[in-house]
C-alpha cells in the first residue's frame, strides 16, 4: 500500500524521522518496504502489508500506530478509539440483508443539503499523493477515509433512488442470475447469484456491487443534494470471489478480501459525516444500523515464561509491559500472566503465539540471542531411498555421466494440470527417456566445446502412471539405447567412495554464441614433447581458443605424428571462419618455423 | 586419449543437497522426502491454510485435471505434517528432527529469476524447549558451512500461515573465501518461524507439550548466491555448458 510520510505525521505527537529510517523501521518490526518515492516534501513509501494484518493496516491510521511501537511516538489521535455514535436514528432510510453472514453489519445515513463541486487542496492533494485522482469532494471524502482507516465507503444520490411513502429501503441481496449492472466507470458487468449487490429495495434497482464497485445510476453528480452514505461489512472469501470472477478489483475489494471489523464501520462513518459537513454542508438527518451478531470481545493470556520458552528469551515483565503499551493492547497483570484484551480492529490477534509475535517483532528480532541446538538425543535415521540415489549418483558420475534435471511437464503423458499459465505442455511426464533425449540433443553439438567424446546423460526423477508416482532412474549415451528403470529395480554396482563434495567455487557464465572447431595434425621429430606444440598454438591462438586437446597420436618412421582439437568461441558474438582461418594460419606457419616440424 | 573415462558432473542442487545433508546430519537431522503429487490436506489444509486463503488460487498452484483434491505441492512444508503424523501413529513421540529437500511448483511464468519447477530445502527441529534462538544458531552453521564464510543471522517479521511468529531469514557473510559480490552484504534467504501450534495439534501433537520450529529457504537460490549462477532456468536446460562446470 501507498503510505504518505506527511499523512501519517498528522496522527503523531512527534515529528518522524526521514524517510529511510521510517523504512527501517517497518522493515525491521513490522512490514517489508518495497519502494520508497520523493514526492515534492513528501515521501510516499511503498509499504508490503502482510495478509495477516489486512484487517488494520492497509491505511495511514494502522501505519501510523505501528510506526508510533516501534519509534515510541505517541499517538496524537486515533480514530478509531474517540467515541462514535450513530444517532439520532432515522426510519427514512431501512435496511434489509438477506443473508447476514454475507453482509454482517449495514450502517446507512441520510443526508441532507449537500453542495456538490471540487474537494479542498488539502484533500485533493493529500489523495493525489498516493496516486488517486481527485473525482468531487463526496467521492473524495469516501476514498479519504478509507485511506486514512481502512474501512470502504459508498454515498449513493438519495433522489435517485424511490422512496415508498417518503422512506428508503436499502436492500442487500444476491444478483438475480445474469442480472446487469452498469458501474461508475460505465462498464457493464452480468452477474451471476454468487455475486452480492446493493439494491434500491422499493424497486429491486441494483445499485451496486457490494464491497467492489459502485452503480452508474444512482451515482453522486454535480445535482445531487441529498445522500445515503454506505458504511459496511462484507464477508471477505465471498467478496474475493466474485471480484476474480468479474476480474474486477478495487480498492474497496482488496480491504474487504483481507476481513475487516465490522466495529470498524462505525468509526468510519463518523469520520465520513465529518469530513462530508465540512466540505460540502448538509444535515443529519439520521442514521439506521444492521448489525445482528455484534463481534465478541476477545481476551488472551500469555506469561512471561511462554514468551521466554518461545522466543529463547530472558526478557522481564517490564519489556512485555512496555510492547502491550507501545501497542496501544490493554491488558491487566496478575502473577506474571497478562491478559490483552484485543482491540476490534486486530482480528490477527487470537491465540498466545501471536502476542509471543507482537512482543519479538517489538522489542526487535536482533534482541533474541544465537544458540547452538542441543545434541540429539536419538539416532538420526538413515534414509534408504536417498542413500541408494546418492550410490547411483556417485557410479554414475565415476563412469563419465552427467546429471541433468529435465522439467516434469511434457506434452503427452497420463495425467493433466489444469490453468498452466501458457497453457504448454500441461501433461506430467511419464517416462524420463523423452526429456533425456532431447538433453542429448541438445548437447551433442557442443562435444568439442565440452571436451568429451561422447555425451553422456542422467537424471533421477519423478514421473507418473495412471495411478502411481515413482522415481525412475534413465541413463543416455551417445549411439546407445536409452535405459531406464524405476528406482526400485535400479541395482548399485559397487559403493564407490564418496565423491569430493564440490569442486567448483563460481561459475562462470558461458557463452550463448556457436564454437567453431578445427584440428590441425602435424609430423615431428621424435623428440618434440607435445607439451611444447602446445604451448606454441596457445600463445598464437588469441584469446578465443576456450579449448584445446591431443586426440591422435602415432609414430612414422623416426616421426611422430600429433593431432590436436582446438575449439574457438567468443562471449561476444558469433565467430566468422575468417577469422578462425587467420588464427589456425598463425598457427601453422608459427609451428613450421621449427626443425623438421610438417603440418599433414 | 580416451576422454570417455574422464568424470561426469553432479548437478549443482544435487551437490547442494549432499552437502546440507552432511551438515544436518551431524546436527542430528534425518532426511525424509515425499510425493510431488500431494494432497490438499499436506499440502495446505494441514498447514493452516485457509481453504479461501489466495496461495490456492489455480493461477499459482497447479491443480490435476479429474483429481479433485490433489495438487502438485507449492512448498515442501507438507513434510513437516507426513513426517510428525507419522511418528505419533508409529508412537515415537519428539524430539523430532528433518530436513526435507525436494522439488515444488508455482503456476508462473519463467524468468531469470522464476521457474515453475524450483527446489526447496524443508528443515524441522519440534521438542519440548526448541526455541527460535536455536533456529539463529541452526541457520548460522547451515550458511557458514555452505558458503564458506563467517555468517551473521538476521530475521524480520513476516507471515506464514503455519508459523507464529513468521520471519524472514537475512544473512551477511564475511571471510576470504566468500565471493566479493556477496560479501559484508545482507542478503535474503528465505522464510522461517516457530511451527504453528494448530499445525502440531493437526499432527497429532500437544501444543502445550511441545513447540519448534521450521524452515524453508529455497535451494534454487542458495545455488544461485553460492556459485554466482546468473539464471534459474540453467538448472532445468540440460545445458552440459552449465552442468560440467559443477
Amino acid at each position: 500500500m501507498k503510505i504518505s510520510r506527511e499523512w501519517v505525521q498528522e496522527f503523531l505527537n512527534h515529528p518522524l524521522p526521514n524517510a529511510e529510517k521510517i523504512s527501517n523501521a517497518l522493515t525491521f518490526h513490522a512490514f517489508e518496504v518495497e519502494n520508497i518515492e520523493k514526492k515534492g516534501k513528501d515521501d510516499i513509501l511503498d509499504v508490503k502489508v502482510t495478509p495477516n494484518r489486512g484487517h488494520d493496516c492497509l491505511s495511514h491510521r494502522g501505519i501510523a500506530k505501528e510506526l508510533s511501537a516501534i519509534l515510541k511516538i505517541p499517538m496524537k489521535n486515533d480514530p478509531l478509539r474517540v467515541s462514535a455514535s450513530l444517532e439520532p436514528k432515522t426510519d427514512l432510510v431501512s435496511i434489509k440483508v438477506e443473508e447476514s453472514n454475507l453482509c454482517s453489519r449495514y450502517i446507512a445515513c441520510y443526508v441532507q443539503g449537500v453542495k456538490v463541486g471540487p474537494s479542498p487542496e488539502w484533500l485533493s492533494k493529500r489523495l493525489l499523493s498516493i496516486g488517486q485522482k481527485s473525482i468531487n469532494n463526496i467521492v473524495d471524502a469516501a476514498n479519504f477515509v478509507m485511506f486514512d482507516i481502512g474501512q470502504p465507503l459508498h454515498a449513493f444520490d438519495a433522489d435517485k433512488l424511490v422512496a415508498h411513502k417518503g422512506k428508503y429501503n436499502i436492500l442487500v441481496r444476491r444478483a438475480h442470475e445474469r442480472e446487469k449492472m452498469l458501474t461508475l466507470d460505465n462498464k457493464e458487468y452480468i452477474l451471476t447469484n454468487s455475486t452480492m449487490v446493493i439494491a434500491d429495495g422499493n424497486n429491486d434497482t441494483p445499485l451496486g456491487i457490494a464491497g467492489i464497485k459502485g452503480g452508474s445510476y444512482a451515482r453522486v453528480d454535480s445535482a445531487t443534494t441529498n445522500l445515503i452514505l454506505e458504511a459496511a461489512t462484507f464477508n471477505g472469501p465471498s467478496l474475493r470471489r466474485t471480484a476474480q470472477a468479474l476480474k474486477l478489483q478495487s480498492d474497496a475489494s482488496k480491504r474487504f478480501e483481507q476481513v475487516l471489523s465490522p466495529e470498524l464501520a462505525v468509526y468510519a462513518m463518523q469520520a465520513f459525516i465529518t469530513l462530508v459537513k465540512e466540505i460540502a454542508g448538509g444535515q443529519v438527518v439520521g442514521f439506521s444500523d444492521t448489525y445482528p451478531t455484534p463481534q465478541e470481545k476477545k481476551e488472551i493470556i500469555v506469561s512471561v515464561n511462554q514468551v521466554n520458552a518461545v522466543l529463547g528469551t530472558k526478557l522481564r515483565d517490564s519489556e512485555i509491559i512496555d510492547t502491550f503499551e507501545c501497542l496501544d493492547l490493554p491488558f491487566r497483570e496478575e502473577d506474571g500472566l497478562f491478559t490483552v484484551s484485543v482491540p476490534f480492529e486486530r482480528l490477527d490477534l487470537s491465540i498466545p503465539e501471536d502476542l509471543i509475535e507482537e512482543v519479538a517483532r517489538i522489542i526487535g528480532y536482533d534482541k533474541i540471542p544465537t544458540v547452538e541446538l542441543p545434541l540429539f538425543s536419538k539416532k538420526p535415521e538413515i534414509n534408504e531411498n536417498f542413500q541408494k540415489t546418492e550410490s547411483l549418483r556417485n557410479d554414475l558420475v565415476s563412469k563419465g555421466y552427467s546429471e541433468v534435471y529435465t522439467s516434469v511437464f511434457r506434452n503427452k503423458g497420463e495425467r493433466e494440470v489444469l490453468n498452466k499459465i501458457g497453457g504448454d505442455k500441461p501433461f506430467l511426464r511419464d517416462n524420463l527417456a523423452l526429456g533425456l533425449k532431447e538433453a542429448l540433443e541438445k548437447n551433442i553439438h557442443n562435444k568439442d566445446l565440452l571436451g568429451v567424446e561422447k555425451i553422456k546423460l542422467f537424471e533421477i526423477g519423478t514421473i507418473w502412471s495412471r495411478d502411481n508416482e515413482t522415481i525412475h532412474i534413465g541413463t543416455i549415451r551417445e549411439g546407445e539405447e536409452i535405459r531406464e528403470t524405476s528406482l526400485e529395480e535400479a541395482r548399485v554396482d559397487v559403493e564407490r567412495e564418496n565423491l569430493p563434495l564440490f569442486k567448483t567455487l563460481h561459475y562462470q557464465p558461458f557463452s550463448r554464441y556457436p564454437a567453431i572447431t578445427r584440428d590441425i595434425a602435424l609430423f615431428v621429430p621424435r623428440d618434440a614433447s607435445p607439451d611444447e606444440i602446445e604451448k606454441v598454438i596457445r600463445e598464437h591462438a588469441g584469446k578465443l581458443l576456450v579449448r584445446l586437446r591431443l586426440f591422435d597420436k602415432f609414430k612414422k618412421g623416426d616421426k611422430i605424428s600429433y593431432a590436436f582439437r582446438l575449439v574457438f568461441l567468443s562471449q561476444e558474438r558469433t565467430l566468422t571462419d575468417e577469422e578462425v582461418n587467420t588464427a589456425m594460419q598463425k598457427i601453422s606457419s608459427k609451428l613450421t618455423e621449427n626443425k623438421g616440424f610438417e603440418i599433414r | 586419449m580416451r576422454k570417455d573415462e574422464t568424470r561426469g558432473h553432479l548437478h549443482p542442487i544435487s551437490s547442494l543437497i549432499r552437502e546440507a545433508n552432511l551438515i544436518f546430519l551431524q546436527m542430528g537431522f534425518t532426511l525424509v522426502e515425499g510425493p510431488l503429487l500431494e494432497s490438499e490436506w499436506y499440502n495446505f489444509d494441514a498447514l493452516n491454510v485457509p481453504k479461501d486463503h489466495p496461495a490456492r488460487d489455480m493461477q499459482d498452484t497447479f491443480y490435476l485435471k479429474n483429481e479433485p483434491g490433489y495438487v502438485l505441492r507449492t512448498h515442501t512444508s507438507g513434510l513437516q505434517i507426513r513426517y510428525m503424523t507419522e511418528q505419533v501413529k508409529k508412537g515415537i513421540m519428539p524430539p523430532y528432527r528433518i530436513i526435507a529437500p525436494g522439488k515444488c511448483f508455482r503456476n508462473e511464468a519463467t524468468d531469470m529469476t522464476h521457474e515453475a519447477e524450483f527446489f526447496q530445502i524443508e528443515g524441522l527441529a519440534v521438542g519440548e524447549d526448541i526455541t527460535l534462538a536455536h533456529l539463529k544458531g541452526t541457520f548460522e552453521k547451515f550458511f557458514s558451512e555452505i558458503f564458506k564464510g563467517d555468517v551473521e543471522v538476521s530475521f524480520r517479521p513476516s507471515f506464514f500461515p503455519f508459523t507464529e511468529p513468521s520471519i524472514e531469514v537475512d544473512m551477511r557473510l564475511t571471510g576470504i573465501n566468500v565471493t566479493e559480490k556477496l560479501r559484508g552484504k545482507w542478503i535474503e534467504v528465505g522464510g522461517a518461524g516457530m511451527i504453528h501450534p494448530q499445525v502440531l495439534e493437526n499432527s497429532g501433537l500437544d501444543s502445550k507439550k511441545y513447540q519448534g520450529w521450521a524452515f524453508g529457504p529455497g535451494l534454487d537460490r542458495l545455488a544461485m548466491l553460492k556459485w554466482g549462477i546468473d539464471d534459474v532456468r540453467l538448472m532445468h536446460s540440460g545445458d552440459l555448458r552449465f552442468i560440467n562446470q559443477f
